[in-house]
């Protein structure tokens, strides 16, 4: 009896190290209690949980003036720039979250000049801010230093009535020197000036698009009234704007009503230099955000700021439900992550997006918070986007072997099997890529590995195949022959 | 012997329509077990075409099929529409019987069951570019099957083509409205039921 109980005993402790030892030994992965979930939208359209591409990793804020109302954000080497609105400034931070420094006012043709309530601004790669002084109607050019080279008044213009204000909010400058403005009311597009700073005319503006029962409605059956009471359909304003490496703007559409939003109306668009949209819109699904409502009273997406890699993937910031949409080049969905509430890490107003040039940190600014926020990226993110990245320089085998890590983490996500899928039809190993692309929901390229499979089954098979049926074939011919001179030699017999 | 060549006799039928459905009725070429087979072929047709097409063509979530609500569906399409057939060509002066307009209209469906099966097999050797193929056979499945349903109805109940249209665009606004009554009926019997147990319950409370 004593026997069996030591017996016992012993084994139940050796199993118990052994999974003390072995659970110590399995690589451990550590995610920070993200206060939000990360989410995906897959084939048919549901949304599918994944880990954590970004997590929350503190936030900067000023500690002697803090932020008041700030709009705007530019991150650029190791520098944050922040167009301070409330506080008619732009401050600029260190990386860590001290301040590099602060601009409250600059000299003027020798007199002391200050901004007004600057709503947006921009860094050129040479580190020059243009700020969209945006109460006193004007531009202001300032360089690395932080002194005036010019300032970019009203444009000369009969397109904008005189009695209309001019208000900048937002603007870019391209690698040539052209500035790009989105100005407060005006729906014409963005307004465009040339390098010397004279209006060129207005770029990129919404088609307007009204339906064949709106348009009866309002132009037949309506009093004036009614007409008068109704909205006006006119272009919508862009509500930010992005220059990305290839020297196109990522636009950003906020107001879209419900019934847009239902029929997949576009909340971004990427213009080229002429003002065409050359957005891909090849993902399963519309660019809009989150496809579902909580509940019909719910606000839907509102799309307010957008920043891009050089790879095409790129990051669209949704101020009504704080979260960060993020879509590959070809405009499918990667990862959604961020949430309004209270809790650290969490967003109130999210007024502007800006991602350092590795990818490493998100930063976020927070206008009612009055913060700085950061997202530091995770191993799982790291996987992603390097696959993606690995993938855009043609580097198959490099994203193979990204994927397979990606699906260590998440093995739910469509991508990574239409990568290994890809890698596969690259090889030639057509029956396992038709099964990864079955895994990934992907029919384009699952008939193009059927395809090859069905060649290669062709060419192994197919000479087998037809010798047999003709040898059957022959067989039969020759009995019926055989057949045809018996009974011939029966006649001929007979009749003998 | 009987029910064997009434159910080869549906092959005739559907290639000679006015023909076959008159020898259908008047000289009992065909049986209620032949219809009943073909209705039982369709919804094996129904269940399989979706369980083993190939992933180019098959766009059903196979993780949430559901056997036990294919065959309700089609099962109860059919009796809701020989129901409603009947009730209507009684009033507008048809001449087939209950039996007659079950046997026509399992008759006509019989192209649905001959092309869609042997595509379920096809699926799995084409491409998405030959696909145009699968559909426009799948397509000319419906519409043969519909063709077949409007003489079946005509030929059984004796009527001019342009009645037989109305009556059969009637007949289907007649099933919405027995499906209706029929939701009624149950929502009102479910309330009477909690009602009497309320009642019940209570009084068990008070003594």
């Amino acid at each position: 009896m004593g026997k069996l109980k030591n017996y016992l005993i012993r084994t139940v402790s050796a199993i118990v190290l052994t999974t003390v030892v072995l659970s110590s030994e399995l690589e451990t992965v550590i995610f920070a209690d993200a206060p939000y979930e990360t989410y995906s939208y897959d084939w048919w359209g549901e949304d599918i949980k994944q880990p954590a591409a970004y997590t929350y990793s503190g936030a900067y804020s000023l500690t002697d003036t803090p932020l008041n109302d700030a709009r705007d954000m530019f991150v650029q080497d190791g520098k944050i720039y922040i167009a301070d609105t409330g506080n008619s400034r732009i401050v600029i931070l260190n990386e860590d979250g001290t301040v590099f420094k602060i601009i409250t006012s600059f000299q003027n043709g020798g007199t002391e000049d200050t901004f007004s309530g600057p709503q947006g601004l921009f860094v050129t790669p040479e580190n020059e801010i243009y700020v969209a002084d945006s109460k006193n109607g004007r531009i202001i050019h300032l360089d690395a230093s932080g002194t005036l080279i010019r300032e970019i008044a009203r444009p000369e213009t009969d397109l904008i009535s005189q009695n209309q204000a001019y208000t900048p909010l937002k603007l870019v400058v391209d690698k040539s020197g052209r500035i790009y403005v989105i100005a407060n009311g005006i729906n014409m597009g963005l307004v465009e000036f040339d390098r010397e700073g004279v209006f060129q005319g207005f770029m990129g503006a919404a088609k307007v698009s009204v339906s064949t029962f709106e348009y009866i409605w309002k132009n037949y059956f309506s009093t004036d009234a009614q007409k008068e009471r109704m909205e006006l359909i006119v272009p919508t304003e862009y509500s930010n704007i992005y220059l990305d490496s290839d020297n196109f703007i990522y636009a950003t559409i906020s107001n879209i009503s419900n019934e847009d939003h239902l029929a997949g109306a576009d909340a971004i668009r990427r213009l080229n230099p002429t003002g065409t949209d050359i957005l891909r819109r090849l993902g399963n699904t519309p660019i809009i955000g989150d496809l579902y409502n909580a509940s019909d009273t719910a606000a839907w997406s509102k799309f307010t700021d957008v920043c891009a890699c050089d790879y095409g993937v790129y990051f669209v910031l949704d101020s009504a439900g704080g979260k960060v949409f993020t879509y590959d080049g070809d405009g499918n969905s990667l990862f959604i992550f961020g949430g309004t509430g209270n809790r650290q890490g969490m967003l109130m107003q999210p007024a502007s997006i800006g991602i350092r040039e590795d990818q490493e940190k998100i930063y976020i600014l927070d206008s009612q918070l009055n913060q700085v926020l950061c997202f530091s990226i995770t191993e799982y993110g790291r996987h992603l986007l390097n696959a993606i990245y690995k993938n855009s320089l043609g580097d198959s085998a490099g994203a193979y072997e990204e994927w397979q890590n990606v699906l260590r983490y998440n093995a739910n996500s469509e991508f990574a099997y239409i990568g290994i899928g890809k890698a596969y039809l690259r090889e030639g190993r057509y029956k396992e890529a038709m099964e990864y692309f079955q895994l990934g929901n992907n029919r384009k390229y699952y008939t193009r590995a059927f395809q090859f499979y069905r060649k290669e089954l062709m060419q192994n098979y197919f000479g087998k195949f037809m010798g047999v049926i003709l040898v059957l074939v022959g067989a039969l011919i020759i009995w019926q022959i055989v057949k045809k001179i018996r009974r011939w030699v029966g006649e001929a017999k007979c009749n003998i | 012997m009987q029910y064997l060549n009434s159910l080869k006799y549906s092959l005739y039928v559907i290639t000679h329509p006015v023909d076959g459905f008159w020898d259908l009725k008047r000289e009992k070429r065909g049986s209620l077990s032949a219809a009943a087979t073909i209705l039982v072929l369709v919804i094996l047709t129904s269940i399989i075409k979706k369980q083993n097409t190939s992933f180019l063509f098959n766009f059903n979530r196979l993780d949430e099929l559901n056997v036990v609500v294919d065959i309700v569906t089609v099962f109860l399409v059919y009796i809701l529409w020989c129901v409603a057939n009947w009730c209507l060509t009684s009033l507008m002066d048809g001449e087939g019987k209950m039996t007659d307009i079950m046997i026509a209209t399992a008759y006509a469906l019989v192209p649905i069951v001959l092309i869609n099966l042997p595509l379920v097999p096809v699926s799995h050797v084409i491409t998405a570019e030959e696909g145009t193929f699968y559909t426009v056979f799948t397509v000319i499945s419906y519409l043969w099957a519909g063709m077949l349903l409007i003489f079946g109805t005509m030929v059984t109940h004796q009527y001019s083509m342009k009645k037989t249209i109305l009556t059969m665009i009637c007949t289907v606004v007649g099933m919405a409205i027995i499906l209706f009554i029929g939701l009624l009926f149950f929502s009102v019997i479910q309330r009477i039921i909690t009602f009497i147990a309320t009642i019940y319950q209570e009084l068990r409370f008070r003594t």
